[in-house]
């Protein structure tokens, strides 16, 4: 980096240092450890400075100065901590108690609240003013968040938060003055937003607070574990706030992983399913055609006894397998050997909500293409084909506005929808249904069957897009196979770098698809077809693989093609639209689920096995952009056992047993076998996102090509998850689920 | 014979300082505690079993504040809090404790949570007959711990 720019030297209580050119004197203080009090400062959004809590004294200016306005001058000298800053900051302190109500003992927010904790440091405990206090009953904007006015110190960084960050605006001021009061943005008091509790978080005070956690406990009675969040495919950290093995709330206060202090409503108040009432505690058993309880001994013998009996008298391919987006790639990776050597078919398919082998495949072993979340807020542009990231993937939709907000980064938008990331767009193209493919052909220079207007927009999109320097090209479940290929296509005849992130829905889409959970492909996507790959996998794991590719998720469903079916963490009858009988799902004779809740398809199975949600078991996870996380077991399950034991007991009974004794074990395998997964354990251990970049090149040529259905969003809104949002009180709580999505 | 007329003397003198003790106390007010036959009196200050104390009103004090369990030097007190409805109403506040444990076994009565609470909802009674044969016994519920209510609370 040759254009390196000068720091600005200053001085700040006495000490010489430096900042570079553009920086604000708050921050300049704060990277060498000084600290300037603030509450209506937040990094990332827009100035305030309407709290005078950062006031400073500096050199040849007449009066104190708000810090978090300043920008860095040479020879500057500054004193944070002179009498006169002292006595400023407590007479603010006292202002803000004015009409403070001091009613910590009760406030939510007693023990991690900034004003408490600044009143504790700075004084100001003892108030001059004898006036009464204004008081205001406590309002419930919505079913996730309450406000309480008196609490109120107007710093307004919710109204800020919702506005810049979130682009939702339902957050407002109201009146002047003192009489400033934060307003939702509906006439008759109550909000209608995202319900992603941003506001809640990042409330300085008790003024903003969320219904979950309302009046439950307090901060220092709680566990706090960060763990990936169980929901959309963009693998958030969640920081679990837990208390007697259950979980009161989310957040991310100490920012740290892939989305920093970003979540939306399931990563924050979306983890309670766990103790939904209907969660499955025990095996349940079909007898005289009732599911009855029954014991794990029972649930797992008949599972074998039933398993072998098919294979014996009907050959391993008439056993198929639906593995899971939800489950751990250590699971995944054990159902996959779990189908292939203990059993012996390639009938193995999960629902796949993106195309990310394709993707794979068109790379040609270019693992430097991967985008992660986080470069999209170091790109020059983005194009995004298909795909509601707002509603499926709340964080690279968050990202992407930080990235033009905060750097300028230019937004191309391709959609049959309306979608709301129209309004970041610098374009926006609109195309008929199903045509995202045929937009891609007209920006390949073809002349597709496309309304003339929109075909105009798209040479202007290819016209900028050529010009950019650095793009990364995001595509959801409408782009599969060719279509894949002929994007790849596009991006490598660009001028520039260009990067991309298949849009996939769930928490392991992409770990399911990375483990071979696929019919045609092992671990890796590596071809089945390719006997030397073959050999390698069959000396690893000491048994012979099936050569031919199996049956994909639509054919085990087709009649009479499979006896036996074998569902873990999947409800086919709802996201394949199946009829709701046996028959629907092509007449096995012998159904097995593994999965939470008694789902559809649960309700049509002989078996269903109690399984652990993925903030009760250990393993890792791999989010769509292809960052490995590591869950961090915030539960204990209560009568369910992880899927991981669950195959694993399963490959005892079948007497060819899988040795792995815990998913580290697994991982281990993983980590040294399946291409792109080398990851460092350390980075992992501590809880970092580590990138993961499958597809070595030499299959690329071999790579199969995907039948049309198999790849399919299930588009899901902000407000469900698939099986998971069902059985969420929050997420069923909030009103704006019944709205069309266009209107958020 | 000296010696035994002094020795003679010595223990009458000895006698008498003894005896004037017996019959000085004799006539002051008993110490003895007649107890478990009487009851027993306690300093004003005493720090026995916990009391959960109630308003004028006869609504609970306690407003679930967590802050004498964060006093607690053994952590023996165990709180779950809720919101009062409109229609159940447990305190004047807007929140008020739904389970809350003392363990007695372990238990110091060092008064640290007495001191903490802001709405002197507890204070230390004058109750201390603990012993029991089952040591579950010794965690004591809410309801074991709040005062009567002097009239019915109001709903």
């Amino acid at each position: 980096m040759g254009d390196e720019q000068k720091t600005v030297p200053l001085s700040v209580d006495g000490r010489s240092i430096e900042a570079p050119p553009g920086t604000l004197l708050i921050e300049a203080c704060k990277s060498v450890g000084i600290e300037v009090p603030s509450f209506c400062y937040y990094p990332g959004l827009s100035l305030q400075a309407a709290c005078r809590m950062c006031l400073v004294e500096i050199e040849k200016t007449p009066k104190l100065q708000t810090a978090c306005t300043v920008i860095v001058q040479p020879g500057m000298v500054v004193r944070t901590s002179t009498p006169q800053v002292h006595a400023a900051r407590k007479a603010m302190l006292e202002f803000l108690l004015t009409n403070h109500p001091l009613d910590c003992p009760v406030c939510d927010k007693g023990g991690e609240c900034e004003l408490q904790d600044m009143v504790f440091r700075y004084g100001a405990a003892e108030s001059r003013f004898a006036e009464e206090k204004e008081h205001q009953p406590e309002q419930r904007f919505s079913s996730v968040v309450y406000f309480d006015y008196p609490r109120c110190i107007l710093c307004f960084r919710c109204v800020r938060v919702c506005d810049e960050a979130m682009d939702v605006k339902a957050l407002g001021v109201g009146q002047r003055g003192v009489r400033s009061t934060i307003i939702p943005n509906r006439p008759d008091g109550t909000l209608e937003c995202e319900e992603c509790g941003m506001c809640i978080d990042i409330c300085p005070v008790g003024a903003l607070t969320s219904h979950q956690y309302r009046y439950k406990t307090r901060p220092w009675e709680m566990k706090y574990v960060g763990t990936p969040c169980a929901h959309c495919g963009d693998g958030c950290k969640t920081t679990l706030n837990i208390r007697n093995n259950q979980i009161l709330r989310g957040n991310n206060r100490d920012k740290t992983g892939i989305n920093g202090e970003f979540l939306c409503i399931k990563g924050r108040y979306g983890g309670d399913f766990v103790h939904h009432p209907e969660r499955l505690r025990q095996p349940l058993v079909r007898r005289h055609g009732r599911l009855e309880p029954a014991t794990w001994e029972e649930g797992l013998d008949l599972v074998a006894h039933r398993l072998k009996e098919i294979t014996v008298s009907a050959g391993p391919d008439r056993i198929g397998f639906l593995g899971s987006n939800r489950t751990t790639n250590e699971e995944n990776y054990l159902l996959q050997r779990f189908a292939r050597t203990v059993i012996g078919t390639n009938n193995i398919d999960h629902h796949r909500t993106a195309d990310y082998a394709a993707l794979v495949a068109a790379l040609g072993g270019d693992t430097t293409a991967f985008a992660a979340s986080g470069d999209l807020a170091r790109t020059a542009a983005i194009l995004l084909i298909g795909s509601d990231p707002t509603h499926n993937h709340p964080l690279l939709a968050y990202n992407i506005r930080a990235a033009g907000r905060l750097h300028d980064a230019r937004l191309y938008v391709i959609n049959a929808r309306e979608i709301k990331l129209r309004r970041q767009a610098d374009r926006f193209v609109q195309v008929p249904a199903g045509q995202e493919a045929a937009a891609v052909e007209a920006l390949l220079g073809a002349a597709p069957d496309l309304p003339p207007d929109a075909r105009q927009e798209l040479d202007k999109v290819r016209a900028a897009l050529e010009k950019e320097s650095d793009v990364i090209v995001l595509f959801g479940a409408e782009m599969w196979g060719r279509g894949v290929k002929r994007l790849v296509e596009f991006g490598q005849k660009l001028a520039g770098k260009t990067r991309y992130i298949a849009l996939g829905d769930y928490a392991n889409s992409r770990g399911a698809a990375d483990m071979g959970v696929l019919p045609d492909l092992l671990p890796g996507y590596g071809p089945l077809t390719d006997a030397t790959l073959r050999k390698k996998w069959e000396q690893l794991w000491n048994s012979s693989l099936p050569a031919t590719p199996g049956l994909n998720a639509r054919q085990m469903f087709e009649p009479g093609r499979l006896r036996g079916l074998y569902v873990v963490g999947a409800n086919p009858v709802k996201t394949f639209k199946l009829a709701h009988t046996r028959d629907g799902l092509g007449a096995p004779e012998l159904l097995v689920v593994q999965e939470l809740f008694l789902t559809e398809t649960a309700q049509l199975a002989d078996v269903v096995l109690p399984a652990a949600s993925a903030y009760e078991k250990d393993g890792t996870l791999t989010n769509t952009c292809g960052e490995l996380q590591r869950l961090r077991r915030p539960l204990e399950p209560v009568g369910a056992r992880s899927d991981f034991e669950i195959l694993r007991l399963l490959s005892y009974a079948l007497g060819k047993p899988i040795p792995w004794r815990t998913p580290e074990a697994a991982f281990e395998e993983i980590r040294q076998q399946v291409p792109g997964y080398q990851v460092s354990l350390a980075s992992l251990l501590v809880g970092e996102a580590t990138r993961t970049a499958p597809g070595d090149g030499r299959h690329a040529d071999k790579a199969a090509e995907t039948s049309p259905g198999l790849i399919f969003s299930s588009d899901d809104s902000l407000f469900t998850s698939g099986t998971l949002g069902r059985f969420s009180e929050m997420l069923n709580s909030v009103p704006e689920r019944k709205l069309p999505r266009s209107q958020l | 014979m000296a010696s035994i007329l002094r020795e003679m003397g010595e223990t009458a003198v000895t006698l008498a300082k003894g005896f004037s003790v017996t019959l000085r106390t004799l006539f002051r007010p008993t110490v003895t505690e007649n107890y478990p036959d009487e009851p027993v009196r306690f300093e004003a200050r005493y720090r026995g079993i916990h009391v959960l104390h109630r308003d004028e009103s006869g609504l609970e004090k306690c407003v679930a504040c967590f802050l004498c369990a964060a006093a607690c030097p053994v952590q023996c007190i165990y709180i779950e809090a809720d919101e009062n409805t409109a229609e159940r109403r447990i305190s004047a506040s807007e929140r008020y404790a739904k389970v809350y444990n003392i363990d007695y076994s372990r238990c110091i009565f060092c008064g640290y949570c007495v001191e903490a609470c802001p709405t002197d909802a507890i204070t230390h009674g004058h109750g201390f007959e603990l012993a029991t044969y089952n040591i579950a016994d010794m965690v004591y519920r809410k309801e074991q711990l709040l005062a009567q209510a002097l009239k019915p609370p109001r709903t």
